[in-house]
């Protein structure tokens, strides 16, 4: 089974689950061998992804050299002999020859470099403006979802009840809605439905639902990218991986709320967001670089923009107040070993790392970022573990995007 | 089941060692000024990969000693600095920029050479990758001068440190990725449909010189025809501080007085020189030569 956006499906595949509007109403039925006029309901529908089987595709070996230059050219810029590295680059072959096999077909050079965006212009030339000024206008408080804020000062007040923060998240209504598709969902996996946000706050915790706040108001604030520039849906799709990644392995170290790396893993980009408000121009020229030489968007940020998406990261999560560990979690993603306490930083590094490896199977764009010497031995894990915590990905990150989005 | 075997790798040739790499790196900056950053070591090994099979040589360090004594060597710099070299362009790349250099600093070199009572203009293209920039200069002028193009004298000489795209600018053939931004009536009006592309017309592929040129060579730079305007745009980004400076530089000494130059979206003088004066457009920065 495999999952395919509309414009990727062919006649002759079959439904691989009830395929069901937002409404709840069926609309074809599992089995269903999908014909041209079927393609056009779901297109008019606006359905995005469908679950399918086959006709499969028999793999010869001229396909599957193909997928593996496809594959290995992710990888180009990481250590070939790094256990992990390794480990991710046979689950990427695996999970993009499997994508094939039901009918994908790998994205050319082509299609994998950026869009062109010459009519967007930039708000600041090079030299002319640091990651303070890129981020300015967004850091003023009132701009940010002001929900946040006020599940904060009940949170931090003396006489801090349930009932009182379950007031106050129950006057977002949006939010409430997501909080509660969120704690229902296999993420979490408690046996029987929470239906009130009160119940909620009751088993996760006020703490934990206030972070989980706070990573939706984030979200809902980055409504208004240009989608010529991102796919904003793939974008999410690899911040929410991320997230998961993160939480799993948070999982096994001691001591550390794993909830809070779920929202460090989702967040773990956002000043990558206000670099395309910004600077579209200029992200679109280092996603350029970054494809022409195959290196990580990270380091092409740096050559061609002069900083990266973490150092404005810093500036708006300062600026937000944002928890101190979390923001510490999110802007050194990629370099955590030279901070004083890296595990948390190591753990969304290595989540970014796996979400990307993931996404190649997807059409990702950019080089896998690769692993900081000594990262993966602080962590302690072995590379079996990264395969036991992919099933958990996978069973999770489709309905945990349907509680945010 | 998995469809690799199990024992796949990543690994595909022989490693480099850091000291290799090091002197690898130096090797490549001493010849091309091109900078290697050290986070790029295992890139580099696997985009060896290949010639280092072909010449069935088992190491790097075997690899620097036939690019430092072989009788071949002169030769095999010329393979190295296809290998290094990245040639991302398109025509009509960053418009914004175009539309403002076109509207102004192209209008102003233009009067100032008829007042001067003249007709002759040379630009020049340093590091021009397969040919899109110059031309792309070139169809500007057309469109500029209109009727007055056929008096006019212009030269474009165009340079970069890849054969391979000097060949492939010479030839003008086209696909659909280089046509990307172009307009269409810019299209139909300066190339021609072929089975393989789109093809410059010869009326503008005349304009320009292509020749094979190493920024890095001081002398070959002197060589160059003074210029009116200098179009360097997404090459220093591979330089270091000290070969940015001797480029820039080299483009000031070239340039005629109230010449401009051009950079790279990404590109700014900021900590190079002061020399020039910056002139501000929007969406991008002239650097006049007073
Ligand atoms: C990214 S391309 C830019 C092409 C074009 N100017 C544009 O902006 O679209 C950079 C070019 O610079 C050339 N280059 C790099 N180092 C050079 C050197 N030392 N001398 C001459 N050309 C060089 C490369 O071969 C490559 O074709």
């Amino acid at each position: 089974m495999t999952k395919l956006r509309t414009d990727e499906i062919k006649t002759g595949m079959i439904l691989s689950c009830d395929l069901r509007s937002r409404d709840g109403r069926l609309l074809l039925p599992c089995g269903m061998e999908l014909e041209e006029k079927h393609i056009q309901l779901l297109d008019r529908m606006g359905v995005e992804e469908v679950d399918v089987v086959g006709p499969s595709v028999e793999l010869d070996n001229g396909a599957l050299q193909d997928i593996e230059d496809y594959v290995r050219d992710y990888f180009l810029y990481s250590n070939p002999d790094h256990p992990a590295v390794m480990e991710l680059f046979r689950i990427a072959l695996e999970r993009t020859a499997s994508r094939v096999a039901a009918g994908w077909t790998l994205p050319t050079v082509e299609e994998r470099r950026a869009q062109t965006v010459d009519h967007l212009e930039d708000l600041f030339l090079k030299d002319m403006g640091g990651p303070e000024e890129i981020a300015k206008n967004e850091t003023e408080l009132e701009s940010f979802p002001d929900i946040y804020f006020r599940i904060r000062e009940v949170l931090d007040s003396p006489n801090v009840s349930a009932d009182r923060l379950a007031t106050v998240v129950s006057t977002d209504v949006g939010l409430s809605a997501k909080l509660l598709k969120l704690v229902n969902s296999p993420f979490y996996g408690f046996p029987s439905s929470i239906d009130s946000i009160s119940r909620a706050i009751a088993l996760v915790g006020g703490k934990e639902l206030s972070t989980l706040a706070l990573g939706i108001s984030t979200i809902n604030y980055f409504k208004d990218i240009p989608p010529e520039l991102i796919n904003m849906e793939m974008f999410w799709r690899h911040s929410i991986s991320c997230g998961i990644f993160s939480k799993l392995i948070a999982e096994q170290q001691e001591g550390i709320q794993s909830e809070r790396l779920f929202i460090a893993g989702l967040l773990h980009d956002v000043g990558r967001l206000i670099m395309f408000k910004k600077l579209p121009y200029a992200s679109r020229e280092a996603m350029l670089f970054a494809r022409e030489n195959s290196i990580p968007l990270y380091e092409a940020e740096i050559s061609v923009i002069g900083y990266s998406h973490t150092a404005v990261s810093e500036v708006l999560l300062k600026a937000w107040k944002f928890p101190e560990n979390l923001s510490e979690a999110i802007d050194h993603h990629h370099d955590p070993m030279v901070r004083p306490n890296p595990l948390e930083p190591a753990i969304v590094h290595l989540a970014d790392n796996m979400a990307n490896a993931v996404g190649v199977a997807d059409g990702g764009m950019y080089a896998i970022p690769g692993i900081e010497d000594g990262a993966w031995e602080l962590l302690g894990l072995s590379s079996e573990f990264l395969r036991e915590i992919l099933g958990k990905h996978d069973e999770q990150i489709e309905q945990i995007l349907s509680a945010f989005f | 089941m998995s469809l690799f075997s199990s024992s796949i790798s990543l690994r595909k040739g022989v490693a480099i060692t850091d000291d290799e790499f090091v002197q690898l790196r130096d090797f490549i900056y001493e010849k091309s000024g091109i900078f290697v950053d050290e986070k790029r070591k295992y890139l580099f090994e696997s985009r060896f990969r290949k010639r280092l099979q072909e010449l069935s040589l088992s190491s790097f360090g075997d690899y620097l000693k036939f690019l430092k004594f072989d009788s071949n060597r002169k030769e095999e710099l010329v393979k190295l600095f296809e290998l290094i070299t990245t040639n991302e362009t398109s025509f009509y790349r960053d418009i914004k920029q175009l539309d403002a250099f076109q509207a102004n600093v192209l209008k102003e070199v233009i009067e100032n050479i008829r007042k001067q009572g003249k007709s002759e203009m040379h630009i020049w293209s340093a590091g021009c990758s397969s040919g899109e920039e110059p031309y792309t200069l070139a169809i500007l002028l057309y469109e500029t001068l209109g009727m007055e193009a056929a008096r006019w004298k212009i030269r474009i000489t165009a340079n970069d440190l890849s054969m391979a795209m000097i060949q492939k600018a010479r030839d003008g053939l086209y696909n659909e990725y280089a046509m990307k931004t172009t307009p269409e009536q810019i299209q139909k009006k300066y190339f021609t449909m072929e089975t393989g592309g789109w093809r410059i017309k010869p009326e503008v592929a005349k304009m320009v010189d292509f020749k094979l040129l190493n920024l890095n060579d001081a002398l070959a730079l002197k060589r160059v025809p003074r210029s009116h305007i200098v179009f360097c745009r997404n090459v220093i980004i591979y330089f270091d501080q000290d070969m940015k400076k001797k480029v820039i530089n080299s483009y000031y000494d070239n340039l005629l007085d109230g010449g401009y130059l051009m950079l790279g979206h990404s590109e700014s003088l900021h900590k190079i020189t002061k020399a020039f004066k910056p002139v501000f457009y929007p969406g991008t920065i002239a650097y006049k030569k007073e």
